[in-house]
């Protein structure tokens, strides 16, 4: 039992080498752009309400338009960290 | 074009020169020319556009402000919002996006950011300031105080990276694109690529930007 892990260990050790660490990082990218779940709902759900409260009250369509256009950007901020991290792992 | 501060010319540094050097030159005729104008004229062509434009604009931040605060910053919202229509558009040009260097987007933020301080010692002062910070129940001030003063400093880093982040997103997806397309393909897919990521979200970031400066500005100057 013992012996297994140590064997698991050394053999993990001699392989971690440089092309194991840059696959990893792309691992990693992949791993950090499912942040984009987040503004994902985050943003249907004001375009949703935004159609909504449109429905319910045509006549402040403008004033609807532009709240949801700042809000659904204020969502989008964390997916964009997400990315940005992905960048850095690919990139930087 | 050699004039080093600090390394390299970037080359968003050098279309934003450009953007700069076309408003300025477009701003100025246009300025001449509504010093000539009468009171009785009817504005035509080119004065007719900025006037329209700046009377939108008005009419999109009179709510948030009153009185002798309009005047204050009324000039540097606008500008801003001048700038940052034409700076994300101008890749249409063949430049790179000026707000794609991390640079150049936190130097628009830390300016709105300078604008928040003024605003609140001209306007609320600097006691009503401290004091904010701890909170309305002042028992609360050991937790009140780090919160706030993390508040104090995401609102400019936000700012700047949201611009940042949608840009580049934009520059990376197009690049990769092209990458793997021939240039018969690239011609189409340039088509609906730009019109995506430089027109659409270049002029909503550009309007979220501002949208955010006059918010958080205006809360800024309330008592």
């Amino acid at each position: 039992m013992l012996h297994n892990v140590f064997a698991a260990i050394t053999r993990f050790a001699t392989e971690y080498n440089q092309f194991f660490t840059d696959g990893l990082k792309y691992v990693g990218a992949g791993i950090a752009v499912l942040t984009g779940i987040g503004p994902g709902i985050g943003q249907g759900f004001a375009a949703g309400k935004a159609a909504e409260a449109i429905g319910r009250q045509p006549e402040a369509q403008g004033k609807i338009i532009t709240t949801t256009l700042v809000t659904a950007a204020l969502a989008e901020t964390t997916g964009l960290y997400g990315l940005l991290v992905a960048l850095l792992l690919i990139f930087g | 074009m050699n004039f080093e501060l600090t390394g390299p010319l970037s080359d968003q540094l050098v279309s934003s020169l450009v953007v700069i050097v076309f408003l300025g030159i477009v701003i100025i005729i246009t300025g001449i020319r509504v010093g000539k104008l009468k009171p009785t004229d009817t504005p035509k062509g080119l004065l007719l556009v900025f006037v329209l434009f700046f009377e939108a604009v008005l009419n999109l931040i009179k709510p948030h402000f009153s009185g002798k605060k309009l005047k204050v910053f009324g000039p540097y919202l606008t500008a801003v919002l001048l700038y940052l229509v034409f700076a994300n558009t101008v890749s249409l040009f063949g430049l790179k996006t000026p707000a794609s260097n991390a640079g150049i987007a936190a130097c628009c933020s830390i300016m709105t950011y300078i604008m928040l301080r003024f605003a609140n010692i001209r306007f609320k002062g600097i006691k009503q300031k401290l004091r904010d910070f701890l909170g309305r129940i002042w028992y609360m001030f050991p937790i009140m105080i780090p919160i706030n003063l993390i508040g104090e400093f995401s609102t400019p880093l936000t700012m700047g990276l949201r611009l940042f982040g949608n840009m580049i997103s934009g520059l990376v997806i197009s690049t990769m694109v092209y990458a793997v397309l021939n240039w018969v393909a690239g011609i189409f897919a340039g088509v609906f690529l730009h019109v995506v990521f430089d027109i659409f979200f270049g002029l909503i970031q550009a309007f979220v930007f501002f949208m955010l400066s006059v918010v958080n500005i205006s809360m800024a100057t309330e008592k």
